[in-house]
């Protein structure tokens, strides 16, 4: 028989002496991979909506948006505003963390007016009647070197009156 | 910065994962492998450069790859203990004709891949092979009967 090839030693590359446990290593490496995946596909990643309705006597206020994004993502958030009673002058709020390192592309239907409170983001919506739905759509772009948590708030006026607050926090991964 | 930070995660997690995936799976290159590797190869330039369509985006991005290339390189050449880290190391798969089964297994090889590495280097018969050694490129090298 042939000798054995030079640099070749029987005990380890053979009998494998010595990194008999590295397989497990490798299969531990692997196991951490699919469990990355199965965290994705349990949404710990984004990018599913998520629906939070707070209920307060004159009106219902319903979000509809994910919680958790990543960089460079579209998405929407659905703002559901349910008059009980005459809403004369609806206003919303919003907190920096919705404009903060991410595009807003639209706003539909265009609200009557925007201007700042407090650093806020305040949007005229104007009168919503009794019994009516009203719905707004905002568009996002996330910016792709958008990191970490904000606070996404968001709370509904009538004039100067407080309805509803509903408190949300985003996370943006890399 | 941000590229070149995404550049070199992007980089060591590809190291980690073609040292976890196996030598078998490196080796071949099948039409469907060579598809994966365009796939790969997009997906990975989203990851790094986003929407950063500059020439100065790129040569960072590919600047930090083939530096971190080198560095590994060059770890590799200065300390051979790192080697079997960072390279792998031979496995012996036939001795004296006789595959070993064991050692098959654990890199997910067959018999008919080994039989068609024997046939790619003119070899009929595994009974002519005196050792047979899968590199840490993950391509089988045979050394004949004398």
């Amino acid at each position: 028989m042939a000798d054995i090839p030079d640099r070749i030693v029987l005990k380890r590359h053979r009998d494998l002496e010595g990194r008999k446990n590295r397989i497990w290593y490798r299969r531990g490496l692997l196991m951490l991979l699919v469990v990355f995946l199965c965290l994705g596909l349990a949404n710990v990643f984004g990018q599913r909506p998520h629906g939070t309705t707070v209920d307060a006597g004159a009106a219902t206020l319903e979000l509809y948006a994910p919680t958790h994004l990543r960089g460079g993502l579209l998405y929407e958030a659905r703002f559901t505003i349910t008059a009980r009673q005459d809403v004369k002058n609806a206003m919303l709020q919003l907190s920096p963390g919705w404009n903060e390192g991410q595009q807003l592309n639209t706003v539909e239907p265009s609200p009557l007016g925007e201007a700042s409170r407090n650093g806020d983001l305040l949007l005229t919506l104007g009168h919503i009647p009794a019994g009516q739905k009203y719905r707004l759509f905002l568009q996002f772009q996330v910016n792709p070197t958008n990191v970490g948590r904000r606070n996404a708030d968001v709370t509904l006026y009538d004039g100067g009156t407080k309805l509803v607050h509903i408190h949300r926090r985003l996370t943006f991964y890399p | 910065m941000d590229v070149i930070l995404r550049a070199a995660f992007v980089f060591a997690f590809l190291f980690v994962l073609m040292r976890v995936i196996g030598r078998r799976e490196l080796s071949s290159l099948e039409p469907f492998d060579l598809i994966m590797l365009i796939v790969l190869g997009d997906l990975v330039q989203q990851g790094v450069t986003q929407s950063d369509y500059s020439l100065t985006g790129v040569i960072l991005g590919i600047g930090t790859i083939a530096v971190l290339q080198v560095g590994v390189s060059y770890v590799n050449f200065r300390f051979p203990r790192l080697r079997p880290l960072l390279e792998g190391e031979p496995m012996v798969v036939v001795q004296d004709g006789k595959p070993i089964e064991r050692n098959m297994r654990r890199e997910r090889l067959t018999i008919e891949d080994l039989t068609e590495q024997a046939r790619l280097q003119n070899i009929g018969s595994l009974d002519e092979v005196a050792w047979g050694v899968m590199e840490t490129s993950g391509q089988i090298s045979f050394v004949k009967k004398s």
